[in-house]
């Protein structure tokens, strides 16, 4: 059973592989947007695994992923650089350093418990209620991030931190991502999820606690969320506003684009966008593709980005992948036919 | 909280209140909305943008006051109209959620127009700089903006409630915010209540426009989206679903920011938008109605 | 005034066939009775004429003109008015402006107290004018619904389930209304789960199970309770 279902987990992480490869084989300078691409792709998938299987719409999980900067950022940074950047920072964190695995372990854990602790009140709510409540973490997150000097930098970036997220690091992390989304989906809690996705009555009549599971899946979501963010810290400099307001749009950008109902979606979506994005980025900083020199004036990104999201939603809601996860051939006849049958 | 009051003074005082009215006055424009559409109009604030870039490119040209306002007006009501045609109508239907994303990306996708057509550094709307100018009323020196805004927003809206209770275009939008597929079966038509609260709305963000600007003159692709996160804050702790509820959210947010903001020391005003959203998480959870309507509003799921 | 004509009417929701080929006729100055069990498709019948309901075949019309497809607002503006199940008043405005909100659809305009009719039929909305309509009790809001569909001067009214919570005494008071109604000359479909008091009350009624006609009973058979009884176990 779980050998035909493969095809849903194989094929994004194909695409993530194949993109990584891409990223080895390019300059130094365009090495960049692949590796951003990668962690955005983890932190997609990490926006699925609760939006795609609850239905509930989160806007904050851009704070998870800021937790998980400065969690990782803050421990690695070299002990003798940290007053300089963070001169207000706790006791205990000015001396407490770990590695860059240790760093992304750490990361994710607080994405967990965070998520957890805010899942807990915040998981009975759906609809627009959900959406203004995560859109209120996100604020406050950072609100606190941006002012509280014992944690961080507050607003200075994070300048010192080792730059150790490489290909190999960001595309293993993406598809360790993958890996547990799928587990995940596939486990008896995603299927729940799913069920009462579809049919919040029947599914509450079959006993499933809607609550547990959406706390369930927004905490994975939380820990995934937590570890791109500690990805990122190790790429470039990061501030406490490009973890913010541009952050959400871009990444659930990529989740509509893509298709909210699949972990395939997410992951077209993510490369995709990201792909146009870079490519209209480095346009806008002026680039030489196949023999033109194009130069796009600054914002035409997100005017490409934003009008492609917004056509996505009116003309073809269910995204790229129409909500569909990636199957064989064969087991889709199959498929067909157990419904043939089943309607006679 | 005694020390808040220790500081505080007339100066304050008037322009926490008209900070008040004009974050009132934008409430309105945003639960009017969601009264008829269900939907929370995130891009509101790049409605004000595009007003006061409308009122900044005009002083810039030399236009006289009133001929900068007249294009704010003109502007923003084009634009709220584009909004309505192009992505409210064909989304209506589809979840509130779907909606918030979607005036999520015209929002994004508005500022980065602006930043393109105006740049990032920011214009300045010289031609009502000197309604920044106090006036001396008995020894203390107020902003002419602040008693003007209180002024314009008091009269909008006494002008509103007026139009709402006493007009039948106003009990017909109040009946459509209650019960819309009933109203349409009493033979309410849909489009002129949607169009009307559109309108108004548009006209609401305008007249906010003229006074965002004239309280801080220098204009920039991110104008208005701090002043529209807060009030959106303040129209769900109100009550998103009655105008009045929306309204009190609204001038109550407004009010305390400018209360607190002038009279708290530095280091504890930078939470404030933690508090605030905190109480809005709060509101959400134990109260979803809002805090200012009478507890028994049934309330649809949100 | 206009007769409504249902012509193998059929209303289907996702998967389910929620009203099956139904064919009635409501002339000026009758009342039909539509009953039958719950979930018998009675009110998708109403919901559908009013514009609310997926019609996947059949047509609806009123004179000569067919009302599927139409919206809600022009199905009332046609001149024809739903008393909806529940009430569906609303609690939060006052009894005045529940019934000024009926003159949404009135076709003409006149001039002087265009309430006046209504509180002639139901004396004591006068009483509650200025009062919120969440006020009153179930009784008085059903007159009030029916007298807020009545002041849009329609030519067929239609009524779900009016009698649905109310006391006998209150029961009484409406039926009485809807005979004085159907003095007046306009077309009345009265769907309503109490059988016996509908079919002495109603020109003609049917019964409709599992969204088809079964049988169509005069007010003659108010009193034969076993041929009501197998009516709608059929």
């Amino acid at each position: 059973m779980i050998l035909r279902r493969l095809p849903e987990v194989i094929g994004p992480v194909l695409l993530v592989l194949g993109a990584a490869l891409l990223g080895l084989g390019v300059s130094t300078s365009l090495q960049t947007y692949f590796l951003d691409t990668l962690v955005k792709v983890s932190i997609v998938v990490a926006l699925y695994v609760f939006i795609g299987n609850s239905g509930v719409l989160s806007f904050g999980h851009i704070a998870f992923v800021a937790l998980g900067v400065w969690t990782a950022g803050v421990l690695t940074v070299p002990e003798s650089q940290k007053n300089a950047i963070m001169p207000g920072l706790a006791h205990f964190l000015l001396h407490t350093n770990v590695g860059n695995i240790g760093s992304l372990a750490l990361a994710a854990a607080v994405g967990l418990v965070f998520a957890f602790i805010v899942g807990l009140p915040l998981m009975r709510l759906s609809g627009l209620a959900a959406g203004i409540a995560t859109f209120g973490v996100l604020e406050i997150v950072n609100n606190l991030l941006r002012y509280w000097q014992s944690v961080g930098p507050g607003l200075n970036a994070f300048s010192s931190v080792p730059q150790t997220t490489g290909i190999w690091q960001a595309a293993v992390a993406a598809m360790i991502c993958i890996v547990v989304a799928y587990a995940y989906q596939r486990s008896r809690f995603g299927r729940q999820l799913r069920a009462a996705r579809e049919d919040p009555a029947a599914a509450s009549a079959a006993g499933i606690s809607i609550y547990r599971q959406r706390l369930l899946a927004f905490t994975l979501s939380g820990a995934l969320a937590g570890l791109a963010g500690g990805l990122y810290v190790h790429l470039l400099p990061i501030e406490v506003d490009s973890l913010y307001l541009d952050l959400t749009f871009i990444t659930l950008a990529m989740l509509v684009v893509g298709g909210s109902g699949s972990l395939l979606g997410a992951v077209l979506g993510a490369l995709a966008v990201s792909g146009l994005d870079s490519f209209l980025s480095a346009s806008e900083n002026g680039v030489d593709v196949l023999g033109l020199h194009l130069d796009l004036p600054t914002g035409t990104t997100v005017i490409v980005i934003g009008t492609l999201m917004a056509v996505v939603l009116v003309l073809r809601p269910s995204g790229l992948s129409g909500g569909r996860e990636l199957a064989l051939p064969r087991s889709r006849r199959l498929a067909d036919l157990q419904k043939a049958r089943a309607s006679t | 909280m005694t020390v808040a009051f220790l500081n505080l003074s007339w100066p304050t005082f008037a322009e926490a209140l008209s900070l008040g009215g004009i974050y009132a006055l934008m409430a309105v424009g945003i639960g009017l909305v969601f009264g008829v559409l269900r939907l929370v109009n995130f891009a509101y604030g790049q409605l004000i943008m595009a007003g006061a870039y409308a009122i900044a490119y005009s002083s810039q040209w030399g236009w006289p006051t009133w001929g900068g306002i007249m294009l704010c007006f003109a502007v923003v009501l084009a634009l709220s109209t584009a909004m309505d045609w192009l992505v409210f109508r064909p989304l209506r239907g589809h979840s509130p959620a779907v909606m918030l994303v979607a005036t999520f990306a015209v929002a994004f996708l508005l500022q980065s127009i602006a930043v393109l057509a105006f740049g990032q550094l920011g214009t300045v709307a010289s031609s009502i700089g000197p309604l920044n100018q106090p006036w001396d009323i008995g020894g203390v020196l107020i902003r002419k903006i602040a008693i003007v805004s209180i002024a314009i927003a008091a009269f909008c809206l006494v002008l509103l409630q007026l139009l709402l209770t006493r007009t039948s275009v106003g009990l017909h939008m109040r009946a459509a915010a209650m019960d819309f597929r009933t109203s349409r079966m009493l033979g309410v038509r849909a489009n002129r209540v949607i169009g009307g609260a559109v309108l108004i709305s548009g006209l609401l963000a305008a007249v906010s426009a003229f006074m965002l600007t004239a309280r801080n003159p220098q204009v920039t692709p991110i104008f208005g989206l701090d002043e529209t996160i807060v009030v959106l804050a303040g129209v769900v702790l109100g009550g998103l679903t009655r105008p009045i509820s929306a309204t009190l959210g609204g001038f109550t947010i407004g009010f305390a920011s400018g209360i607190l903001g002038g009279a708290l020391p530095t280091d504890q005003s930078q939470y404030l938008p933690s508090f605030l959203f905190g109480a809005v998480i709060l509101v959400l959870i134990i109260r979803p109605a809002g805090l200012f309507t009478r507890g028994d509003v049934a309330m649809e799921r949100l | 005034m206009t007769t409504l004509a249902l012509d193998r009417l059929s209303v289907r929701y996702s998967a389910v066939d929620a009203v099956r080929a139904v064919s009635l006729e409501v002339k000026p100055g009758e009342i039909v009775g539509l009953i039958g069990p719950n979930g018998a498709g009675k009110s998708s019948t109403l919901h559908a004429i009013m514009g609310a309901a997926p019609v996947v075949g059949g047509d609806i019309r009123l004179g000569g003109d067919s009302l599927v497809g139409r919206r809600s607002e022009d199905v009332a503006r046609k001149g024809v008015a739903l008393v909806p199940e529940g009430r569906r008043i609303f609690a939060e405005l006052t009894v005045e402006e529940n019934l000024r909100l009926g003159l949404a659809a009135r076709r003409t305009t006149t001039n002087g107290d265009v309430l006046h009719d209504a509180f002639e039929l139901f004396p004591i909305l006068r009483e509650f004018r200025r009062r919120n309509a969440g006020a009153l009790s179930g009784g008085q809001q059903q007159q009030l619904a029916i007298a807020r569909a009545l002041v849009a001067e329609p030519d067929v009214l239609l009524l779900d389930e009016p009698s649905l919570g109310l006391a006998p005494r209150i029961v009484d008071v409406v039926f009485e209304a809807l005979a004085r109604i159907r003095e007046r000359g306009l077309a009345v479909l009265l769907v309503e789960q109490r059988a016996q008091r509908t079919v002495a009350l109603a020109d003609r009624s049917h019964v409709l199970a599992n969204g088809a006609l079964r049988l169509t009973l005069g007010p003659d058979d108010a009193a034969d309770t076993d041929r009501l009884i197998a009516a709608y176990m059929a």
